[in-house]
């Protein structure tokens, strides 16, 4: 058996070698084509994925975000809770928000809106907002009547780049009104505009927490979410578990939790287009290859007539076939391969440009280790029904051919 | 030994029937070098096909060194071919994308023969049929006369007990054909070797030890080759 199998790779090899270099290059071209295809579209939708779960962690809820429980407006004893989960093992720290609608006015310009107040110094330590500050400077603790806003609230100079209303190109230093639901109304000094590329975080504006109690005019111990920040070698999963143990009735959801909740159906959708490509790489290689072994094949009928007659097992004929197609596959991934990854790097240079920030495609090894079996599966399948066939005939019959 | 007993063949071809063979009873002793004549379509190529056990015939019986060929399976029948049988087909067939010395070695390698020892062997038939120099060649580098020497030394490397060949110099000219013949002669002098040849060239009979004449699927004679015939030519059919 493993005699045979080395003859059959024997003359797959010199068939290959000192085969017609022609179909040989073609061949390997369309399945390196092929590999490159089943590979690179869903790495850019992994990519897709890859900066969405990154602009939420880093500008919007942290790894872990806990909001009020659906019976309740608010998180009660907000900062003692933040205290406990802050000692939480694997927890950077937590940072209380309470988030309010607002009206904001600028010269003509009225927008309603959302306040975020905050304690910067927690803030800093959970998101990056801070270091998208393009224009003036972040908050600090215990500030009063100083107010930053996002981008898409205050509006670009260029008007275009504008994805919904603002207040026509507010900027740091100017005044901006903010009328509360209780009735409060006071002028704020823009302190800085934020810019960070995701459109949910440049939407919003922030006050400190000093200055939400002076508008409230009392202790505020409530919260609308608290958001944390574990240390990068944390599971987010267990740290939640961990929060629960506190009994707290709020609904507590990791990062993965709400990407879900969020693109559970776009998710979806991109495995469904993902599977199509797929299929259809696999057909356009079964099919290039069935063609290419069955030429090959009826080409040599006669050839292999004489080698049956010979003595030669019909199967060293057929595994000589089957390790050409083998050996055909294996050195498509490899160009394949180079194919992808020298893409990935142009395109990381360059990447695709979204709303939502750059998109680079992501190759996953799962995925390149998962298409190049099933590349095999069908290449292997491929070269045997048309080597069989050929391989089957009756020697006489063959040789006369 | 080959010991076959009113064989038939039969091709039932729907509305016709082609007795290509009709009762053939013959036996041919180690050493021999017989050569199977006859006019086209008489059942050359269809005999040696059974005998060499390529095709199954139809009715009768076949000894080949002492069993009873019908007993065995189709594998053993491969492995038979392998180990006991050489073949030389009219146009060569030499694999065309190994080298001379590959295509000797091939069924050697089958045979699980170790390296060293396929690769003596294959210098050694090569020395032997002249072609050593031409080792790394491939089929399309050498001439017909020469293509077929390659073909038998494949044939002949493994020393099978029966040498079979189908009209091999049809393709030559004449003094490649008489080059080709000699060597079958000094392969059959020299080794002792048993050879069976289809040939429908009359002169080829002064290399033949035997000659079987066959019409419609009958022998109409067995024997030696009469010296007219390579003399002067002969119309026997
Ligand atoms: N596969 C087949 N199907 C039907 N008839 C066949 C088949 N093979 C051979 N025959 C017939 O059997 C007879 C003998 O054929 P065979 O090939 O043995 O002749 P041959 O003596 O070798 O002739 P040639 O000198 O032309 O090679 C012929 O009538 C031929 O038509
Ligand atoms: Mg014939």
């Amino acid at each position: 058996m493993l005699t045979d199998l080395r003859v059959s790779f024997f003359l797959a090899l010199r068939s290959i070698i000192r085969g017609s270099r022609g179909s040989l290059y073609l061949t390997i071209l369309i399945i390196a084509m092929v590999f490159t295809n089943m590979i690179f579209m869903p790495s850019i939708i992994l990519g897709f994925i890859k900066v969405a779960e990154d602009q939420i962690i880093t500008y919007q809820t942290g790894n872990i975000l806990i909001s009020p429980h659906e019976d309740e407006p608010f998180i009660e004893d907000a900062f003692s809770l933040q205290e406990k989960i802050n000692r939480i093992p694997g927890v950077l720290r937590a940072s209380v928000h309470y988030g309010t609608g607002v009206t904001l006015r600028h010269k003509g310009y009225s927008i309603g809106s959302t306040v975020v107040a905050i304690k910067p110094d927690d803030e800093r330590l959970v998101t990056d907002v801070y270091r998208k500050i393009k224009d003036g400077y972040y908050l600090a603790d215990g500030e009063n009547d100083e107010i930053i806003i996002g981008i898409q609230t205050s509006g670009h100079k260029d008007e275009s780049l504008d994805m919904g209303p603002t207040l026509g190109y507010l900027q740091a230093g100017d005044p901006v009104t903010v009328e509360y639901t209780n009735g409060v109304s006071k002028v704020y000094h823009v302190k800085g505009i934020i810019e960070t590329g995701s459109y949910y975080a440049d939407q919003g504006s922030y006050i400190t927490w000093d200055e939400l109690e002076s508008v409230y005019g009392k202790k505020m111990d409530i919260a609308t979410d608290i958001i944390i920040k574990t240390y990068p070698d944390a599971f987010e999963p267990d740290v939640k578990t961990q929060i629960y143990r506190f009994g707290v009735r709020e609904n507590v959801q990791t990062w993965q939790d709400i990407l879900e909740e969020a693109m559970g159906r776009a998710v979806q959708n991109f495995a469904m287009l993902n599977s199509i490509t797929i299929v259809v790489s696999l057909i356009i290689a079964v099919v290039v290859l069935f063609i290419v072994i069955m030429i090959k094949t009826l080409n040599s009928r006669r050839q292999i007539g004489v080698l049956k007659a010979l003595g030669v097992e019909k199967n060293i004929i057929i595994h000589n076939y089957v390790f050409q197609v083998l050996i055909l596959t294996t050195i498509g991934i490899i160009v394949g391969t180079v194919l992808v990854e020298s893409s990935v790097a142009i395109l990381t240079v360059y990447p695709f440009r979204f709303p939502d920030g750059d998109v680079t495609p992501v190759v996953a090894t799962s995925d390149l280790i998962n298409n190049t079996i099933m590349l095999y599966i069908a290449s292997f399948i491929a070269g045997y029904i048309p080597a069989w066939r050929v391989a089957s005939e009756d020697i006489l019959t063959a040789m006369r051919s | 030994m080959i010991v076959a007993e009113n064989l038939a063949r039969t091709y039932d071809m729907g509305k016709v029937i082609v007795h290509a063979l009709r009762g053939i009873s013959l036996t041919i002793q180690k050493g021999e070098f017989v050569g199977i004549m006859g006019a086209s379509g008489s059942g050359k190529s269809t005999l040696l096909h059974l005998l060499g056990l390529l095709d199954k015939p139809t009715g009768g019986q076949i000894m080949l060194g002492g069993i009873d060929v019908k007993t065995l399976s189709d594998r053993k029948r491969t492995r038979f071919r392998l180990k006991r049988l050489g073949y030389v087909f009219q146009d060569y067939a030499l694999v065309p994308e190994l080298t001379v010395e590959e295509n000797v070695y091939l069924t050697s390698m089958i045979r699980g023969t170790s390296k060293e020892e396929y690769q003596a062997q294959t210098l050694a038939i090569l020395n032997r049929i002249g072609l050593a120099d031409r080792l790394a060649h491939k089929h399309n580098e050498l001439s017909g006369g020469q293509q077929q020497r390659v073909a038998i030394a494949r044939a002949m490397v493994n020393k099978p007990e029966i040498l079979f060949a189908d009209e091999p110099c049809a393709n030559l000219d004449s003094e490649s054909s008489r080059n080709v013949l000699d060597l079958f002669r000094q392969i059959n002098r020299e080794m002792a070797q048993t050879i069976v040849m289809v040939s429908h060239e009359d002169w080829h009979m002064e290399y033949f030890d035997r000659v079987i004449i066959l019409r419609d699927g009958l022998i109409i004679s067995d024997g030696k080759p009469p010296e007219e015939f390579y003399q002067k030519g002969c119309n026997y059919s």
